[in-house]
């Protein structure tokens, strides 16, 4: 007796071959709640950002824009919700926005080479990703449609909204993160994209 | 330094690959087979092919006393080859895992080896003499993800473990009848199977790619896929270890690394290229590359150039000069980087395999 006629109609169809065997293993990573493998984040709340972004604010407003940079890097919203990071996002932008082309690389290679300086970069430049992702870059928490217009197949999202006039401050947006971009992997290397990709801890 | 000494073997990557003690034999992993080379002249010819695993062979390793060869792969077995005057002759061991095995290494004492799987396990293999096979125990707990690679402490009871849980663990593989009870140390007194004697993350927690013992076996680093190389300092046991010391390059991730004596470290990756790192308790640091800038011999520094030629390339590629060549003796990213000559935990030559199809023997 060969055991092939013992094959019934289901399993000569290749339905089995669809099945998820990692969701019927109760050990299996699908059943387990990754979270658990790291150490707790502190949570933000809204108030704690809002208070941060009022101070990084009042230094921008003193002249002191590396201070400005380091407060927001040094506190970065890890464990929070949307709108809380999106603030927090919104306020790096600002500060990034506001300091000049040529102050770029001294006060990120300063910032670097203080302690502790490479995971500041490391910081800044996942928030540089999340803000080239979010596609909005345009101050004064001003929410373009951009960001939830799902891509079109043709790939050109962007004529959508042609007509608006944000279309423009993106744009400047844009190149502001992708110059700092540039100056970042000059400085901390392709570590910090790597980095970026690996870390557990979002922005 | 002396200039590192270059086999091209083929153009294929190079899973693993091991020399035996007297390095006249070289074992490659090499798609779904192991093939051997041996030395001839300044040259390594192709000597022998082990064929025995019907998938991507992941592990090789030669036992340096006895000569056994283990190899691992994707098929989920591992055979072990016994040396016999009329070639190989493999035993196929029972790890009882439903994944790839990943990576394979022979305990010091050479009584047991270990290999990593996507099982989410470990199997330590060691020989039972009644029933005349090799047979496996399995280090579970607390594995939530792939092992990627696996280094065994000097004791060879205590094993350190890599794992893309991000997760860096030393384990005790202890197995009565097989080991001697190992002394005290920093990782703990009494060590029966399965004691997880430590378990390391860092900050950014990438995939670990290496794990390694110092030769003291006191202290462990680990390289992960955030560039970064962690080392740790344990102080004794169920006790938090006196340091932790991490180093975020501005590199590519390390694959693979050994230790050189207790205050030095070479790792290799995807950079294509050995870098050095040097430091204690106190701190560690990136001091420079193994590789020497500017070697003459590159290809395409010494071609005569002439007017015609110029144009010629220029026409054909739109560039005069060809720079399809890295600047690195490997032309890929490392994936074994291995001790080939050293005494008390000193190097003085390693050798490096890649996806280049390269094996390459370097001076420290």
């Amino acid at each position: 007796m060969s055991i092939i006629q013992q094959h019934t109609a289901s399993s000569l169809s290749d339905a089995w071959r669809t099945i998820n065997i990692d969701a019927l293993d109760p050990d299996s990573s699908q059943n387990f709640d990754t979270s658990t493998l790291h150490p707790p984040l502190p949570e933000a709340s809204e108030a704690d950002v809002r208070a941060l972004n009022g101070q990084v604010r009042q230094l921008l407003r003193g002249g002191d824009s590396e201070g400005a940079l380091r407060g927001c890097l040094e506190n970065p919203i890890y464990n929070g919700s949307e709108v809380a990071k999106d603030a927090h996002l919104q306020t790096v932008i600002e500060v990034l926005q506001s300091i000049k082309a040529s102050e770029m690389t001294p006060m990120l290679q300063r910032i670097y080479d203080s302690n502790g300086g490479s995971e500041l970069v490391d910081v800044l430049m996942k928030y540089l990703y999340k803000g080239m992702a979010g596609g909005s870059a345009s101050s004064g928490g001003l929410r373009t449609p951009t960001r939830n217009l799902t891509p079109q197949a043709t790939g050109f999202s962007q004529i959508g909204n042609r007509p608006g006039s944000t279309n423009e401050s993106t744009g400047a947006g844009m190149s502001v993160l992708l110059s700092w971009h540039e100056k970042v992997v000059d400085v901390a290397g392709l570590g910090s994209i790597q980095r970026c990709m690996t870390d557990w801890r979002k922005v | 330094m002396a200039s590192p000494e270059v086999h091209h073997l083929f153009h294929r990557p190079i899973a693993d690959h091991s020399f035996s003690a007297d390095r006249q034999t070289l074992a490659v992993a090499k798609d779904t087979s192991v093939e051997l080379y041996g030395k001839a002249g300044n040259a390594f010819k192709l000597k022998d092919e082990l064929k025995g695993h019907d998938k991507t062979v992941t592990g090789v390793d030669i036992a340096p006393q006895s000569g056994r060869i283990v190899t691992c792969s994707q098929d989920r077995n591992a055979l072990v080859w016994e040396p016999s005057p009329t070639g190989y002759k493999p035993t196929l061991v029972l790890l009882r895992i439903a994944r790839a095995a990943t990576f394979v290494r022979w305990s010091p004492s050479e009584t047991k080896f270990a290999v990593g799987s996507g099982d989410r396990v470990i199997a330590i293999c060691y020989f039972e003499e009644e029933n005349d096979w090799w047979v496996s125990k399995h280090l579970k707990k607390p594995i939530r993800s792939t092992i990627t690679t696996v280094n065994w402490h000097p004791n060879s009871v205590l094993l350190a473990a890599g794992s893309t849980d991000a997760h860096a663990r030393v384990f005790s593989s202890f197995i009565k009848g097989v080991d001697a009870r190992p002394e005290p140390s920093v990782w703990g007194e009494r060590l029966p199977f399965n004691t997880v004697c430590g378990e390391y993350l860092n900050n950014s927690a990438g995939w670990v790619h290496s794990v390694a013992f110092s030769p003291s076996g006191n202290a462990l680093a680990f390289a992960a896929h955030d560039s970064s190389i962690t080392v740790v300092y344990p102080s004794g046991p169920e006790q938090p270890p006196q340091a932790v010391v991490s180093v975020s390059t501005q590199l590519l991730p390390f694959m693979s690394m050994v230790w050189n004596g207790e205050d030095e470290i070479i790792a290799a990756g995807y950079d294509c290229e050995a870098f050095r790192f040097q430091g204690n308790a106190s701190g560690w640091q990136l001091t420079g590359t193994l590789e020497a800038k500017g070697r003459p011999g590159l290809s395409g520094d010494a071609r005569e150039e002439s007017a015609l030629n110029m144009f010629k390339q220029m026409d054909l590629k739109g560039k005069v000069k060809d720079d399809t060549q890295l600047k690195t003796v490997h032309q890929n990213t490392i994936t074994t980087l291995r001790v080939y000559e050293g005494r008390n935990g000193s190097v003085s030559k390693f050798s490096t395999s890649g996806v280049d199809g390269r094996v390459v023997v370097w001076s420290t």
